[in-house]
């Protein structure tokens, strides 16, 4: 399941990053634990939250981003 | 930062100085850590990405002098944008003798994987474990001792905006730049060790504690929601237009113009009557449009409240980590118009001016969101001046009309940004941002930012506008501004309906934006002229100190096509509304 798919506030697992050089510097990696937190409307960013963090995600790249559901 | 382009400052280094490099991740307070050590003023602010380029300063410790070296905060070394290309080549180039690396212990994780990073160039290092105050409240607890025989190198707490621990920094830094870096103990890791590694520190390193999350953490979130986040958006913007404008107005009356016209003025009148008797000389200094009047009245009654107080609540907005939410939830919006929502930082600062909001662009990742942002801003974003100007000479008359402008000026942006994003080739990078977060701002930071933003305009802003005021008294003292306004009357009584004497607006308003619309205060216009000359000077071609900042980032040849594209809209859209009006208006 694609990370932009996962239900706002689910923990899941990121299984799978596309080759994006800025998601890895930027601290987001596989094997991580992250969950939604909100998502805007119109083809717009999700905000993910990883430990006391928050990173916003354009659509495309979180669909990109493969996760599975823990819970 | 007000009308000026960057600090480049030549200092002069000596053999024996000592040169260091202040590295790491952005928003890690490297701006503090740097205004604190070298008694300089930077800029700081509460998202990623404030210092775009670098800053040099000179710095003493005991009898030691050094020069440190803001280098532009960067989330890898591996040059992706221009801000890490700047980092990565003073790593190479710049022989530095030792790097001091600030760390958020916040985020230790991803702060830990750039020191890994920097680690790899065999330069000395001391990281400075900033922002430790936050982490403790925030629950986060880190063994210093520990972190420091992990890294191999010197860690210092600090709390840079309360100068804790930096003369510990200091002291660390001189102590190892001497030192001989062992080959056999340098670390190089590939990526996914580089993090296996990290992660192994921080168990090592870290506790976290739980706690409740406070007030401003639970409406940091809130914020980033459709709902409520939108609403508040639009009661935060609201509140900052009524600040602006409103406060402006108040200022303005109550203090503003009352000083300027019951003493400021008199004084120069009664200073150069008693040099000076009547005639050209005379009127061109103090005569009703004369560069003690009108050259004080304009920048001091006119602009500056409005630039004070926007200078305010941009640096409120700055500081309290809300303008990252802000271009969440825009991102989708602006993605129509070929850019992601981060930009919305420089097109807010360009309501203030035109030239940081370019500089700013180049925190953006591709040069085509470099070129659209910096062309919507230079075409129809007016300046806090330009706004102050457009106030005085539209507020009086009619509100409705002054929103008219803004509203023509947010359509213009609108289309001008889907007509670059489809013809300018290339692409815009997808939205990765993170969001710091929601602070209450440090009062002393804060009232130092605004204090320097605002001395910075005054002194950037006074003396173009007594040249331009002089000039223009010049010209109408003289009888030659008649002959001008006789060659490009077509243009200007003709297509644009103006009166003759509009023409000194087009002349001064390459100057400086809002020099395009005072000199149509008093001209008794009709609500049709001022609303034809207004949108004339919003349009119309970016100031002069915009124009060198174009040439320097982007080149003469698409300074030019801004320039001609600018001037030329701004008639073809001034006569087009000219006409139609008139047209219309026959009609019935």
């Amino acid at each position: 399941m694609s990370l932009y798919n996962s239900k706002i506030n689910f923990k899941c697992i990121i299984e799978k990053l596309p080759q994006i050089n800025l998601l890895k510097s930027i601290g987001v990696r596989e094997g991580m634990t992250v969950c939604i937190k909100s998502k805007q409307p119109f083809g717009g960013p999700v905000v993910i939250e990883m430990g006391k963090r928050s990173v916003a995600i354009a659509r495309d790249v979180a669909q990109q981003i493969l996760v599975r559901e823990v819970q | 930062m007000g009308c000026h382009t960057s600090k480049e400052a030549d200092i002069h280094i000596e053999k024996d100085d000592l040169k260091i490099l202040l590295m790491g991740n952005p928003n890690v307070g490297k701006s503090v850590v740097f205004s604190k050590l070298t008694g300089m003023d930077v800029m700081s602010a509460n998202y990623t990405g404030t210092t775009v380029s670098y800053t040099k300063g000179g710095i003493r410790y005991k009898d030691k002098k050094g020069v440190l070296i803001d280098v532009p905060g960067t989330y890898s070394l591996e040059a992706t944008s221009v801000a890490e290309e700047v980092a990565v080549d003073f790593l190479k180039e710049e022989s530095a003798d030792v790097v001091i690396c600030v760390l958020d212990a916040t985020n230790l994780e991803r702060n830990l994987n750039f020191a890994f990073q920097i680690k790899e160039y065999n330069i000395p290092v001391v990281f400075a474990l900033n922002l430790i105050d936050v982490a403790r409240r925030q629950g986060v607890d880190i063994d210093v001792q520990k972190l420091e025989r992990e890294l191999g190198n010197p860690v210092i707490s600090t709390v840079a905006i309360r100068n804790i621990g930096l003369g510990d920094l200091l002291e660390k830094a001189w102590e190892v730049a001497g030192n001989e870096i062992d080959v056999a103990e340098k670390v190089d890791l590939t990526e996914d060790e580089r993090w296996q590694e990290v992660g192994r520190i921080i168990k090592e390193v870290q506790t976290v504690d739980h706690r409740h999350p406070t007030f401003l953490e639970k409406l940091g979130d809130q914020c980033l929601k459709p709902f409520p986040g939108l609403p508040i958006a639009f009661v935060v913007l609201m509140t900052a237009l009524g600040v602006v404008v409103g406060g402006g107005k108040g200022l303005r009356a109550a203090i503003f113009l009352p000083l300027v016209h019951n003493w400021i003025v008199p004084f120069f009148r009664m200073l150069v009557s008693n040099f000076v008797t009547e005639g050209v000389i005379y009127n061109v200094l103090v005569g009703e449009y004369g560069v003690f009047v009108k050259g004080i009245e304009w920048p001091f009654a006119l602009i500056l409240p409005y630039v004070f107080l926007f200078y305010i609540v941009l640096s409120f907005l700055e500081d309290s980590g809300y303008l990252p939410r802000l271009a969440v939830l825009v991102d989708a919006s602006f993605r129509r118009i070929g850019i992601q929502g981060g930009n919305i930082v420089p097109i807010i600062m360009g309501y203030g001016c035109a030239v940081p909001a370019i500089l700013g662009t180049r925190a953006a990742t591709t040069k085509k969101e470099r070129i659209i942002v910096a062309s919507l801003v230079s075409l129809a974003v007016p300046c806090a001046a330009q706004t102050g100007a457009f106030i005085a000479l539209l507020g009086d008359h009619s509100l409705l009309l002054l929103g008219l402008v803004y509203l023509i000026s947010f359509i213009a942006i609108v289309i001008a940004g889907i007509l670059m994003d489809k013809f300018i080739p290339g692409q815009s990078d997808p939205m990765l941002l993170e969001i710091p977060n929601l602070l209450m701002p440090d009062g002393s930071s804060l009232f130092k930012k605004i204090w320097l933003r605002t001395k910075e305009f005054m002194l950037e802003a006074e003396v173009p506008m007594m040249m331009g005021v002089g000039f223009a008294a010049l010209v109408a003292e003289t009888g030659m501004l008649n002959s001008i306004s006789g060659y490009v009357a077509p243009l200007t009584t003709g297509w644009l309906g103006l009166p003759p004497e509009a023409t000194l607006g087009l002349m001064l308003g390459v100057i400086r934006r809002e020099l395009a619309v005072l000199p149509l205060l008093d001209l008794n216009l009709s609500t049709l002229q001022l609303l034809v000359g207004s949108v004339v000077a919003l349009f119309y071609i970016p100031c002069l100190s915009v124009a060198g900042v174009l040439i320097k980032e982007f080149g003469l040849k698409l300074s030019l096509a801004i320039g001609v594209s600018t001037i030329v809209l701004a008639f073809f859209i001034g006569g087009l509304i000219n006409h139609t009006v008139t047209y219309i208006s026959l009609l019935f």
